[in-house]
């Protein structure tokens, strides 16, 4: 492969993006016509991206230069360069953003002539744009320009829809924990400023002080752990992730939080390079806390959008697990374990933005069609919206870590590391990484819960209500995009080979080392990780085993059956007549036995009002209403808020006296200060 | 030519700190037109020597419109709005004269101190020129903060400006002609807006005593 080539095929990606969000505005008083414009250049911009980064993964250079920009204003000089590692998540985002460009063709159609259509679509994707500038910056600058720049376009899709407070409310919540994220990463940088004298990214940090450096570390981890949702500082992301447009909430879930641990990698490992083991052991834990806490809230939810953000915290969890493992081995200089831990990181980074893309995208479309996001209100959405059913089932598979779908590939890799770490390190961690393979089986297991809550009570059963019995399939293109997402997610299940090559690139180019030795088989079958033969296993065997088992069972079952006679009758319904809705499991009631015991956690209350009618036993009106809270924000942030609020109030009171004179002697005083602060350091 | 600029920033010093022992308004502005007139002899010297040695007009230019700006209309439309507003005399200040001069001998004393660190500026003529005209500076400020009045804080607020032409003057032989031209164009419409605000303020509040407006907070 040519340099020349492919750097063009990056400036044509960049090119399109910025083309699509010039388009979308000009074009935006025709909306239908612009939204489809712009959204088809989006992907097609999106599919030049997936070209040229597979082709740079696979036979390009260790590192493109794509652009450098040097302005006269004294350190402000912009890098872009890419590597394995960028071209990975640039990847990662491509696949997704051309899925959802497809997708928001027909979604963002219920804005037409209620909204401005085509600012929505310039919003988006320069937010898209932004993020492959992360992705590609080259110096710490741009890295902080272009983070910037993210997050500020991911508010303004996340208060599109502004009239509503509780959006109005999301958007205040995610600016000020992105904001507070910035401020870490803002000093961490420039303590990499001053202790090497560079902001490039390839600088020699081997000569700063122990100290120095884990600090800098611990501001890294709290300022990119803000972005990436870890429990505690996830509190943004349950409210922002429903707020926004569910194509955007499919972005920022799918690949926005993931832009976190592409810099806690790239700073964490590759600039500052993990020495200690407590680093890897910090993210180890809080990953572990994250993924059991984050599925036990989701599993407390009634909004679908509300339940994935929660899912996506989890997810984040199984990522950082892996990518903590992979820190401890680094510091260890444990090559193999570190690679093939980064290896289950990475993988389950692609596998959640391809499931939780689909499971987000979905969400819209059924919301697009009942115009509710309460699953208490829906049902029976199977037989309306049959492909929208079957894409909800297989990314469920897939989230909840079932084979043959790729969720399972990953969370396997990252047990495996889990377990190869307890053999490798002291009795400290050995207990540590216990515990979390532990948790993560117990996580793994409360998804599946929560995913069978979602696809029973909302797909399966009578509908809830008028808007659900109304609802219908949703338009071709939509479906194409989550299509599209499912389908890969069970192509890599079944083929996890295909991304297991890549990545073994990636891997190589990282570490010079790699472990694609180690994973063995062919394309067909193969068995994952390892040679520890008893730990392998084949999702291509499983599934065909499964089929196999399925045909059998099938078989027998009609064999012995033969005699038997089928009719088509109504549930038996104990002498009522006719089931309705209401008598159906809810998902309250789903729920409720993890609300008793995870009582500690959810602290739940709740509330029984009886309307008594004649007779105890038929009560006119029954009102049940159940809550649980957040311990986090309730004993952290509402205080920490407060508190903030009741100084500020106190001290704008004492500052800001109204009198003139007051303010000009505040101006007399700032200037006579620094008068002295002149002559006393020149003394 | 170093000694006429010496004992003009002098000169224009020592006006400030009898601008501060001044006890009524009308006699604010005749202070203030006093130091304006010495700062359009300083802009004169300057520009004459500067158009004998390499024959530019601009500061010249630039003295004139002080002439006419500060010393003729400024304390003209001052004059006007004070005899329109001020009809009873009543105390202006809020610490007496004799601790108000006092306070300033502490600030000359301190910008000398802190100008003698700075390291290209601590000798000879441009030291006395900066401690002289930044003392001007702090002086206009404190001037500010002492008066009651509204008219305290426009003069104030010009004595202030005279002091950073002057510091622009000496140490650099003025700015540009066209910043300069800017900011006269600025102090005009600052002074006029100001004057308005005084009868606005008198209006609704039977005084100009900008103590009495305390409802301005966040």
């Amino acid at each position: 492969m040519d340099v020349a080539w492919s750097n063009n095929l990056i400036y044509l990606m960049l090119a399109f993006y910025v083309l699509s969000a010039v388009i979308a505005l000009v074009l935006s008083s025709k909306q239908r016509a612009g939204n489809v414009v712009s959204q088809v250049l989006s992907s097609v911009a999106a599919l030049v991206g997936i070209i040229s980064s597979i082709m740079h993964i696979l036979h390009g250079p260790e590192t493109v230069q794509v652009f450098s920009l040097t302005t006269a204003i004294p350190y402000i000089s912009l890098y872009a360069v890419i590597d394995r590692l960028s071209s990975f998540f640039i990847l990662t985002l491509s696949i997704l953003a051309f899925c959802v460009s497809i997708y928001s063709i027909g979604y963002t159609s219920h804005y037409y002539g209620k909204r401005n259509v085509g600012l929505f679509n310039c919003l988006y994707n320069l937010f898209i744009l932004t993020m492959v500038f992360v992705f590609m910056s080259g110096n710490t600058i741009f890295f902080l320009i272009s983070w910037e720049l993210m997050s500020l376009t991911s508010y303004f899709l996340v208060i599109f829809e502004a009239e509503q407070v509780q959006n109005q409310r999301a958007g205040l919540i995610y600016l000020i924990m992105t904001h507070i994220g910035t401020a870490f990463l803002f000093i961490a940088f420039m303590l990499l400023y001053k202790f090497t004298g560079s902001f490039g990214m390839d600088v020699d940090t081997q000569e700063i002080a122990a100290v120095i450096r884990n600090i800098i570390f611990v501001l890294f981890f709290v300022g990119f752990g803000t972005k990436a949702g870890m429990i505690p500082l996830h509190v943004w992301l349950p409210y922002a992730h429903p707020a926004a447009p569910s194509n955007v909430s499919a972005l920022m879930s799918g690949i926005m939080i993931k832009t976190a641990i592409y810099g806690l990698l790239r700073f964490g490992m590759f600039v500052l390079g993990p020495e200690s083991a407590w680093w890897g052991l910090m993210i180890l834990s809080t990953g572990t806390v994250s993924t059991v806490l984050g599925v036990a809230y989701a599993l407390m939810e009634h909004n679908i959008k509300r339940l994935l953000a929660y899912h996506s915290i989890e997810n984040i969890g199984i990522i950082m697990i892996g990518l903590g493992i992979s820190f401890i081995a680094y510091a260890a200089s444990n090559m193999v374990l570190c690679s093939l831990a980064l290896m289950a990181a990475l993988f389950h980074l692609l596998n959640h933005t391809l499931f939780k893309g689909a499971l987000f995208l979905t969400a819209g479309s059924v919301q697009f069609a009942t115009h509710t996001k309460d699953i208490e209100e829906l049902g029976g959405l199977m037989k309306r919206m049959p492909y929208t059913g079957i894409f909800v089932l297989v990314a469920s598979l897939s989230i909840s870590a079932i084979p043959p779908f790729n969720g399972f590939v990953s969370e396997w890799m990252t047990y495996q590391s889990l377990i190869m770490n307890i053999g490798a390190s002291s009795f400290g961690l050995k207990i540590i990484s216990i515990l979390s393979a532990a948790a993560l089986a117990m996580a793994g297991a409360m998804a599946a819960a929560c995913f069978v809550k979602l696809i029973g009570i909302s797909f399966l059963g009578l509908p809830r209500s008028e808007n659900a019995l109304q609802a219908k399939e949703v338009p071709f293109v939509m479906n194409a995009g989550v299509g599209l997402l499912v389908l890969l997610c069970t192509v890599f299940g079944v083929f996890p080979f295909l991304i297991i090559q890549l990545l073994e690139k990636v891997n190589a180019g990282l570490f010079g080392g790699a472990v694609g030795g180690h994973l063995q088989g062919g394309i067909v079958f193969v068995w994952y990780p390892l040679v520890v033969s008893n730990y392998s296993i084949s999702p291509l065997a499983v599934l065909v085993v499964g089929i196999l088992v399925f045909a059998v069972i099938a078989v027998v079952v009609r064999y012995l059956s033969r005699a038997a006679k089928e009719r088509v009758y109504g549930t038996w319904d104990c002498g009522f007549d006719g089931l309705n809705s209401r008598t159906q499991y809810s998902a309250t009631g789903f729920s409720k036995p993890f609300r008793i015991i995870w009582r500690f956690i959810y602290r739940p209350t709740r509330e029984l009002r009886v309307e008594k009618g004649l007779s105890a036993y038929y009560p006119k009106s029954l009102r049940y209403v159940v809550s649980t809270e957040s311990m986090i924000e309730k004993y952290f942030y509402s205080p920490a808020a407060d508190m903030f609020t009741r100084f500020a109030r106190r001290t704008r009171l004492f500052v800001q006296t109204g009198s003139v004179h007051t303010y000009l002697i505040y101006l007399f005083v700032a200037i006579l200060v620094l008068f002295v602060y002149n002559s006393l350091t020149f003394l | 030519m170093e000694y006429y600029l010496d004992s003009l920033s002098l000169l224009i010093l020592i006006s400030s700190f009898v601008l501060v022992a001044n006890k009524r308004i009308n006699s604010y502005i005749k202070t203030f037109r006093l130091q304006s007139f010495l700062l359009v002899i300083l802009a004169g010297v300057i520009g004459v020597e500067k158009f004998l040695t390499e024959g530019a007009l601009d500061i010249i230019v630039v003295c004139v419109i002080i002439l006419a700006l500060k010393v003729i209309y400024i304390p003209r439309l001052l004059k006007n709005t004070v005899n329109k507003v001020e009809y009873k005399v009543e105390k202006d200040f809020f610490l007496n004269i004799p601790i108000g001069v006092l306070i300033c001998c502490a600030l000359v004393m301190l910008v000398y101190y802190s100008i003698s660190s700075v390291v290209p500026m601590n000798s000879g003529h441009s030291q006395v020129y900066l401690v002289n005209s930044i003392s001007v500076v702090l002086i206009g400020l404190f001037f500010m903060i002492s008066r009651k009045k509204a008219i305290g804080q426009i003069i104030g607020f010009l004595v202030l400006e005279n002091g950073l032409f002057t510091t622009a003057m000496l140490t650099a032989n003025g700015m540009p002609v066209i910043i300069e031209l800017g900011m006269f164009i600025d102090l005009l419409t600052a002074v006029m807006i100001m004057g308005v605000l005084v009868f606005k303020i008198n209006e609704n509040f039977e005084s100009i005593d900008i103590n009495k407006l305390r409802n301005l907070r966040g």
